[in-house]
């Protein structure tokens, strides 16, 4: 065992640098050419030039919010991954993404940008993601018990039901209110206020330290409710809790980015197939590689036809569904070698 | 007296200083439009940047590309060095406030809503770059020549239009949009005119029964709503075969001349023994 | 040491156990038997707390499973489930699980003792040669070893099996049996175990606990509660006991329609 916890040591290293040398490689690309020297001593020296703009404030900030959110993502998936004991569950299974899509567009039909000011978007993604969240708490809790295959479907309804909303909303909105929400729902990292996403920041750290408290009772979960509950688990405070966790990350999420596929889908599974199904290791793999596999994909998406940018979710459902097909090949090739 | 001319001189140079710096030398235009009506304003050599949608004039190809004008890449806006952004409302708002935060002066020309509207966009835009003068000979030239159409048309029978600006679903211009004021100025009747903006029935369409269907859709779109109107044959507009086509480029995102170059030709579908006056 | 007092449960709206009323004394060795629906599985969802009871208590040690905190409960009550349908795991991180109950709040890795205890836990149920291959690659008797051995992990008092040799042959049937008879005798282990085979039960079990509507039909030795009489009684078909020649215990004939007429 005590192999294990080396291995999970470097492991998680191995990711950690990974990760940083995608952020460092994200920093020095772009249509503006800086060489990595340059880039070097700006970082020890400061400046205020042009090219110390593009990568402090615009690219930077791109680099950390890909990171919160992308591990936020993903960390979400795993847990719920591992609730509910499915592998094709993600982050918007539960719909959550439906309601800040909505609270997004009501924000925007209704102007509320100009007479609240500029966070009273993301605000009203996080209120209408939290609505659905009660809905659907409320519609899946009997006699004090969640019942986890209530929450599938009914999280896959509210998706199909907060779609139909969506267009009626945008059927009879004005064609500048129509911009808005088709880019809101585009998904993009590029957020200009820094207190948000240092926020963001903050909102994924904290939800990877709080998750590993559950780290355990994740464990024990992947053997069935009842078996987890013989294991001295408190089945429902689990349940409650972790559900409350993710739908904080990825209500925020959703709020500040727009909705951004496939991350929280095919890095769990990626996690799983390479460092095991064990949540210790799982928890944290999953939130470093979903980080990186964001600024990846939103480095690909601002260079591949630059000054053109793709929006990033192009790039992630692109590579995310390749990367996930060959998991499952990879998969179905194990089972049949068998 | 020496005083008070040495308070005019300093005035004077202050105010040539003071107009000097209100001046931008390097400008990037995120709208089409915006980019039309700066070489119009003779702008084009203050023009570092504008987005792959602007194609005219011509010339405007050649200049650095920033992106779309849904999606730019505000590195590559950082990098021209600008003094002087110009956006319209398709532009991603958050793209405006990171530019405003960066400390670069940008400015947004929402949709016109109708010539008014447009021109007095295109004075602020002329301000902005101290052409204010020249601008108002612009519009001028441009009111002359509108009154010359509508004084053409004025006594003739205005016809029943409607303009269709998207299909599937069905769109029409309503009395919000300046389309609208092309109908006014041309000398007919838009039946869309009393809906707010946005859906439009067929039934309805039909009920109404217009003398003239004009599409605003891009090429191929444009003849298959053609063909699909053509059905149905009790349409006054498909009996006498007005139905038209009209490049929406030049319809959506105008100039005041760009204005006038249209509703010349919207003002020949309408009223076409006018044609060669 | 486990005691059930006038219980009644069900669900919803329809009781399956009326009044029932247990006494089980530590070092037993108790089959739980009866027909389908008569209540077996009921009552050990009762005892685990999964079920919580219209009437009546379910008592451990004199305190009532419902005041029990979630983990003292794990520690004194294991139980041994019919399969396993978890992610992939090694056979000895599976039994690791069994040490959950343990883990103080902020342990992260498993102490060398939860080492130890896993290792001799697949001594035990001789798994231990099993330890790096994964669950889903066990045979159905290896897998039935490991779900003990995760079990007795947890150092319980009281080991609860749900229907452990269904789907397995004879061999693995009298070797698992054999092997949790012997942790009974030797570790001093309470032994509850729902059974369909009536002759298993007979075989193994100390004291048969013959469920019947919901209400203990019967309870004492299988000598006395593997009367034909009883038998035919609840399971309504005919049957003929002997004794099985080499350990003296009852056993269960059934005849078949066929073979009443010749």
């Amino acid at each position: 065992m005590r192999k294990r916890s080396l291995r999970w040591i470097f492991w998680i290293l191995g990711l950690g640098i990974a990760v940083a040398g995608i952020g460092l490689w994200s920093l020095s690309v772009g249509p503006a050419q800086i060489s990595f020297k340059e880039i070097i001593a700006f970082m020890l020296k400061g400046g205020s030039s042009t090219e110390y703009s593009i990568l402090f404030d615009i690219r930077l900030p791109r680099i950390i919010l890909g990171f919160a959110i992308g591990g936020a993502l993903s960390l979400a998936g795993v847990i719920l991954q591992g609730m509910f004991r499915n592998p094709l569950v993600e982050p918007y299974t539960l719909g959550i993404s439906g309601g800040a899509a909505i609270g997004v567009c009501v924000n925007i039909v209704l102007r509320l940008n100009n007479s609240l000011g500029v966070l009273s978007l993301p605000i009203s993604g996080f209120i209408g993601a939290l609505l659905v969240v009660l809905i659907i708490y409320s519609l899946c809790v009997r006699k004090g018990i969640l019942k986890i295959q209530g929450l599938l479907l009914t999280g896959v309804m509210i998706s199909f039901v907060s779609s139909s909303l969506i267009m009626l909303i945008m059927s009879v909105s004005r064609r500048e209110d129509l911009h808005g929400i088709v880019f809101w729902i585009m998904g993009s990292l590029e957020e200009p206020n820094w207190m948000l996403i240092k926020v963001a920041l903050g909102i994924s750290l904290l939800g990877l330290i709080v998750s590993y408290i559950f780290c355990f009772n994740l464990n024990a979960f992947s053997l069935g409710e009842e078996e987890a509950f013989h294991l001295g688990i408190n089945v429902e405070k689990t349940k409650r809790s972790l559900f409350i966790i993710t739908s904080l990350l990825v209500g925020f999420s959703v709020s500040v980015v727009g909705i951004i596929g496939f991350v929280g889908l095919v890095v769990p599974h990626f996690m799983r197939m390479f460092a095991g199904n064990d949540h210790r290791i799982l928890l944290a793999s999953s939130f470093l590689c979903g980080a990186g596999f964001l600024i990846f994909c939103d480095t690909i998406a601002r260079i591949v036809i630059a000054p053109m940018e793709l929006p990033v979710g192009v790039i992630t459902g692109i590579i995310g569904g390749c990367l996930f097909i060959y998991a499952l090949t990879r998969k179905q090739n194990v089972l049949g070698g068998k | 007296m020496r005083k008070e001319i040495a308070l005019v001189v300093t005035l004077f140079f202050a105010s040539l200083v003071y107009a000097g710096e209100d001046i931008p030398k390097r400008i990037i235009s995120l709208g089409p439009s915006l980019t039309e009506s700066l070489y119009f304003l003779e702008e084009e050599e203050r023009l570092v940047g504008v987005t792959s949608y602007c194609l005219r004039p011509p010339e405007a190809q050649e200049k650095e590309k920033v992106g779309s004008v849904i999606k730019v890449s505000l590195e590559k806006i950082l990098s021209l060095e600008p003094d002087l952004i110009v956006t319209t409302s398709l532009t991603d708002p958050k793209v405006i406030e990171k530019l405003t935060s960066l400390g670069i002066k940008t400015v947004t020309f929402p949709e016109p809503k109708n010539f008014d509207e447009l021109c007095e966009q295109f004075i602020k835009l002329a301000e902005l770059v101290g052409k204010k003068d020249k601008a108002k000979k612009i519009i001028h030239d441009t009111e002359e020549r509108i009154s010359f159409i509508t004084e053409k048309v004025k006594a003739l029978e205005k016809p029943k239009i409607f303009i269709q600006v998207g299909a599937k679903p069905l769109f029409a211009a309503s009395k919000d949009s300046f389309m609208n004021d092309f109908i006014r100025f041309a000398g007919g009747i838009n039946i869309a005119g009393e809906a707010l903006e946005g859906l439009y029935s067929r039934e309805e369409v039909l009920r109404k029964n217009p003398d003239i269907i004009i599409i605003v859709t891009m090429g191929i779109a444009g003849k298959n709503e053609k063909k699909i109107w053509e059905r149905y044959t009790v349409l006054n507009a498909v009996k006498n075969n007005r139905v038209y086509i009209v490049d929406s480029y030049k319809v959506c995102s105008p100039t005041p001349l760009a204005f006038v170059e249209t509703l010349d030709e919207i003002a020949e579908i309408l009223h076409p023994e006018t044609k060669g006056e | 040491m486990l005691e059930i007092k006038n219980l009644s449960c069900g669900y919803d709206s329809k009781l399956i156990l009326k009044d029932v009323n247990l006494n089980i004394s530590a070092k037993e060795f108790v089959g739980i038997i009866g027909p389908n629906g008569s209540g077996k599985t009921t009552l050990l969802k009762t005892i685990t707390r999964l079920l919580k009871p219209r009437t009546g208590g379910v008592f451990i040690d004199g305190k009532d499973v419902w005041q029990a905190g979630y983990k003292e409960l794990a520690e004194k009550i294991a139980v041994v489930p019919q399969g396993f349908s978890g992610a992939a795991m090694s056979v000895e991180e599976f039994v690791l699980l069994g040490r959950i109950p343990y883990f103080d709040n902020f342990q992260f890795f498993e102490t060398k003792k939860d080492m130890e205890i896993a290792e001799k836990c697949m001594n035990l149920t001789d798994t231990f040669k099993l330890k790096d291959r994964l669950m889903e690659e066990m045979s159905g008797g290896e897998r039935q070893l490991t779900l003990i051995a995760r079990a007795l992990a947890q150092e319980p008092e009281l080991l609860l099996l749900d229907e452990p040799t269904t789907h397995l042959d004879i061999t693995h049937q009298v070797r698992i049996l054999d092997i949790i008879k012997k942790l009974n005798r030797e570790m001093d282990l309470t032994v509850i175990m729902v059974l369909h085979d009536l002759n298993l039960a007979s075989e193994y079990c100390d004291r048969l606990v013959l469920l019947s509507g919901g209400v203990i039909y019967k309870d004492d030795s299988p000598e006395n509660v593997l009367d034909y009489k009883i038998i035919e009684e609840v399971y309504k078909t005919m049957v003929v006991v002997k004794k099985n020649p080499i350990s003296s215990k009852p056993y269960i004939l059934l005849v078949s329609e066929e073979g009443k007429r010749r």
